[in-house]
């Protein structure tokens, strides 16, 4: 039987890729070199920024952000949106507030709980989403706008103020600061959610360069239904992905309650658009299916160095937004640029 | 390539704002006055006597009219005492003003003073900034806990207290029912304030939660159709001077003849104020309350003088009625009350 | 080219039909594939293509008739059981991600992994190294391993999809529309890759409404028209012209010319 053999026709139009091609295409680039900016800039400029206390400093702003940014960058990458997640961060901490002060939980049961609340959220989220064929913007504006009115209602109604407090007197309330708030090598006082922060977002890049879920997670974002029509469970991996944000919602509601002692009702309401904002300046696409986690910890990390930079400076406040805004903006276009060069011709 | 000119032009304009932002927010911080040693009058002494003192103050402000004039209190306090101040306002957010209170102690300033409306959340952080020997003020709010969280005095009024005032004054008034505005939903002092209007009040009083500041059009809608929907209100309390104005056009609006007052004061409150609109202004002199602690601060330091003797100082609660308003007006209209 | 006599079809329909509410899609077809034969279907848009292809790849169910795979009778309820016994779909859409590297397309959905429990991770090297070593089976060279899908033109995606469905095992190859999208040198190309796939063995379904690329690789042909079975053909019993001439209404269209070549003569 005689085969047509075909010989490989080398493609004359694609010249070989240099390392240095390969880099500069990938999605962290532009948050990676706005980081840098950043951060010389504020070294060169205050006396404060570059000392370890310093560091501490805006690594700290970072951290918290940066979970929930990792988070959402994932949710992203799969396609979809969580405009919940920041007042998630405020009714996990007042569930744990509530159930401690309240219901005279010890501390350890009511933070498992709290995790079990905050997966049937995301749970919920997902369910919702796959089964009304909704945007996800429009279906988690609404579960944002439930939860705000729950955080308020709820705190005011049982406690008749518009926080809760008094979590340092509960049982357990120092070994669980000891793991989600506590502070280390004194006297930088370093928190110990810059590793959380680090730990979720080099467990979120392995899971979504080298795994097989990470691999469908690219796929149900760039193109749902040639993902179905290979056999990615499309539904599962969505809804995976709104518990993962919500879970991780719930361990930034912790560390921030127990921080504090105490959560004030209207918490991480407006933080969903940083966290949307960070993983895009981390080269997450709106429309899904590409992205990275380092990309939005960088995103994460440019505005916690913003934040503390500012105040290191002395700047007129008034003026932090406009600084931020163009910062934000630069490393997006940054970012569109050298990939677009990096990429060469495209068709 | 005219990609790669275009993106280097922008980083060259961002820098370049920057170096601008740096100049503007330099001069607003005293720079020029403490490089001069400029005292206003030849008798005044140059109280820094050379040494570079900077002064932190860290509040939860929202920007809005209350914390602009809190602000230009701080600034011109820290321009005659030749100091550089570092203001900063956390919005309402505790973690944030926490780790801005962990960025004054990293910078070694002298001096540290914070509001403290959720004084759990920022204990710690000041504790590290008393620990590390910079002398801490607080604020606004917080009167019950600076003592216990290391402060040397307190800066302001006490809600409750100006509270029971406001109720008072319209208990005399011979008002029935009064209507109090909360705007910001997590801010402890004022539903202390609308508490102690409940006991100076004595008559029947109902909380309405409202939008806030930064959405007026939504927060007057509120007040509108509440008045619309129960018109034995005859009295409503605002508490932030941009809602007593939203206030007093929904009250026009709903045709209700409820009388109207408010906290704090700004130009418009005051102007409604002579125009009969608004019956009186509970002032809390916020002016002061940015003012005095950069003093304090700035005299311990150089002249190690601690103030109050355990005890807050108290900026209110004035009055600024018919009689006084016209005086108060212009002030007002500097920005200064 | 042998002829496969005798054994089994890979997949077959028997008096299939497929109804949606009142519209009939498809009424009593009646289709066999056999291995190492290209089985063109061939019919204008609205014919039922479309429906028959989502019945044999497990989109849809058929609401008369049999499906048989290799003599056996089946009813997938979902594609992907269609693909494990074998029956791989080529969708005008492609099926591949634009976004997503060749090899992770390649893979997708068949990762293979080394490792166990939580550290089972994706076999990156065997991943790239198998997906260049069909690809080059199929004639092109992917140089860079990460290269987006969709920076391929469109012909080579169509030879990722091939090539994919063949590594994995299909038997039969059902590919929708593949050249429809393409300019002329390209679809030459793809086409060549039809003829591979069936000198490998595999039985190929070349669903298509172009007579002229389905004349050149076809060793049988049918239409379908308004969801019926036209006509069935092997390869030398039909010209290339005939088959045009029944593919776009036949005698209809042969009166409609008489008409108007009566007009202009009249003229």
């Amino acid at each position: 039987m005689s085969t047509t053999a075909v010989q490989p026709v080398a493609d004359e139009r694609l010249a070989n890729i240099g390392l240095g091609a390969r880099l500069l295409r990938r999605p962290e680039v532009g948050s990676l070199l706005g980081a840098l900016v950043i951060c010389v800039f504020f070294w060169v400029t205050t006396d404060s920024f570059g000392t370890l206390s310093g560091i501490a400093n805006w690594t700290d702003v970072a951290s918290t952000l940066g979970i929930m940014s990792v988070a959402v960058a994932l949710l992203m990458i799969g396609g979809e949106f969580d405009l919940s997640a920041g007042v998630m961060t405020g009714t996990t901490g007042l569930l744990m507030g509530l159930l401690t002060t309240e219901w005279g939980l010890s501390m350890w049961p009511a933070i498992v709980l709290t995790f079990v609340f905050a997966a049937g959220i995301g749970f919920l989220n997902g369910i919702m989403v796959i089964k009304t064929k909704l945007p996800s913007f429009i279906v988690t504006l609404a579960t944002f706008f439930v939860l705000q009115g729950i955080n308020l209602g709820v705190t005011k109604a049982i406690t008749g103020t518009v926080r809760v407090a008094g979590l340092g007197d509960v049982p357990g309330y120092d070994s669980a600061s000891k793991l989600f708030s506590s502070t280390l090598w004194a006297p930088h006082n370093f928190r110990i959610s810059v590793i959380w922060w680090i730990a979720i977002a080099a467990l979120a890049t392995w899971v979504l360069s080298r795994t097989r879920p990470g691999n469908w997670i690219f796929a149900v974002g760039g193109d749902p239904n040639a993902a179905r029509n290979v056999g990615v469970p499309v539904a599962r991996v969505k809804i995976a992905l709104f518990m993962t944000t919500s879970i991780c919602a719930a361990l930034v509601g912790i560390i921030v309650a127990l921080r504090l002692s105490s959560v004030q009702a209207g918490q991480g309401v407006g933080e969903e658009f940083t966290y949307i904002i960070a993983a895009v300046v981390g080269g997450c696409l709106l429309t899904g299916g590409y992205g990275s986690a380092i990309g939005a910890s960088f995103g994460a990390l440019i505005v916690g160095m913003a934040f503390i930079g500012i105040s290191f400076s002395g700047w007129n406040t008034d003026w932090r937004f406009l600084f931020l805004g163009v910062i934000l903006l630069l490393a997006v276009l940054v970012n569109n640029l050298v990939r677009h060069r990096a990429e060469g011709a495209r068709r | 390539m005219r990609q790669l000119r275009y993106a280097l032009l922008a980083v060259l304009m961002v820098l370049g704002l920057a170096a601008f932002a740096a100049a503007c927010g330099g001069d607003d911080d005293g720079d020029d006055a403490s490089s001069e040693g400029a005292p206003t009058t030849k008798d005044d002494v140059d109280l820094t006597q050379g040494q570079d003192v900077t002064i932190a103050m860290v509040t939860h402000g929202d920007g809005g009219s209350f914390w602009a004039v809190a602000k230009k209190g701080a600034e011109d306090g820290a321009k005659q005492m030749g100091v550089t101040l570092k203001y900063s306002e956390s919005n309402n957010d505790p973690q944030k003003q926490a780790q801005m209170i962990d960025a004054a102690v990293t910078d070694k300033v002298d001096g540290l003073a914070v509001s403290a409306p959720n004084p759990d959340a920022i204990r710690d952080s000041v504790k590290k900034a008393v620990d590390a020997g910079i002398p801490v003020i607080t604020l606004n709010s917080g009167a019950e806990d600076f003592a216990d969280m290391g402060a040397m005095t307190h800066v302001g009024q006490t809600e409750t207290i100006a509270g029971e005032g406001a109720g008072a004054k319209f208990k005399e008034a011979g008002a029935k029912k009064l209507l109090c505005v909360i705007h910001e939903q997590s801010n402890i002092g004022l539903n202390q304030r609308c508490d102690g209007a409940k006991t100076g009040f004595g008559g029947e009083v109902e909380n309405l939660q409202v939008k806030g500041t930064d959405d007026i059009s939504t927060t007057l809608t509120e007040i509108q159709s509440k008045l619309q929907s129960d018109n034995s209100i005859d009295a409503v309390l605002a508490l932030n001077p941009d809602i007593a104005v939203a206030a007093r056009d929904a009250v026009k609006g709903a045709g209700s003849s409820a009388k109207l007052a408010t906290f704090d004061l700004s130009g418009d409150v005051v102007q409604a104020i002579q125009d009969g609109e608004i019956e009186f202004a509970v002032d809390q002199q916020q002016y002061l309350q940015g003012y005095l602690p950069v003093v304090f601060l700035t005299l311990n330091k150089t002249n190690a003088n601690t103030v109050g003797g355990g005890q807050p100082v108290l900026t209110g609660p004035g009055f600024v009625t018919k009689d006084n308003a016209e005086t108060v007006a212009q002030l007002a209209k500097d920005g200064t009350r | 080219m042998t002829a496969t006599d005798g054994q089994s079809p890979l997949l077959e329909v028997r008096g299939v039909s497929k109804y949606f509410g009142n519209v009939i899609a498809l009424k009593d077809i009646s289709l066999a594939v056999k291995a190492g034969e290209v089985t063109c279907v061939l019919g204008d848009n609205g014919a039922g293509k479309s429906s028959f292809i989502k019945i044999l790849s497990g989109v849809h169910g058929h609401d008369e008739g049999e499906l048989l795979v290799e003599g056996e009778t089946v009813r997938f309820k979902s594609p992907r059981e269609a693909r494990e016994r074998g029956i791989a779909t080529v969708f005008q859409d492609l099926a591949t991600v634009p976004l997503m590297s060749v090899w992770r397309n390649f893979f997708l959905g068949s990762e293979p992994t080394v490792g166990k429990g939580p550290l089972r991770r994706i076999d990156v090297k065997f991943a790239q190294e198998t997906m260049r070593e069909e690809m080059r089976k199929m004639g092109i060279d992917v140089r860079d391993p990460d290269q987006p899908v969709g920076t391929l033109s469109g012909g080579e995606r169509q030879a990722v999809s091939i090539a994919r469905a063949v590594y994995f095992g299909a038997k039969v190859l059902i590919l929708d529309e593949p050249t429809s999208a393409l300019g002329v040198k390209q679809s030459g190309v793809v086409l060549r890759y039809v003829v591979q796939a069936r000198e490998r063995g595999l039985g190929v379904i070349f669903i298509t409404h172009n007579p002229h690329h389905a004349y050149p690789v076809g060793d049988r042909f049918v239409i379908l028209n308004r969801g019926r079975l036209l006509g069935d053909w092997r390869r030398g019993e039909i010209t290339r012209d005939h088959l045009v001439t029944q593919m776009s209404g036949g005698a209809e269209l042969d009166q409609l010319t008489h008409e108007l070549e009566s007009q202009l003569e009249a003229t």
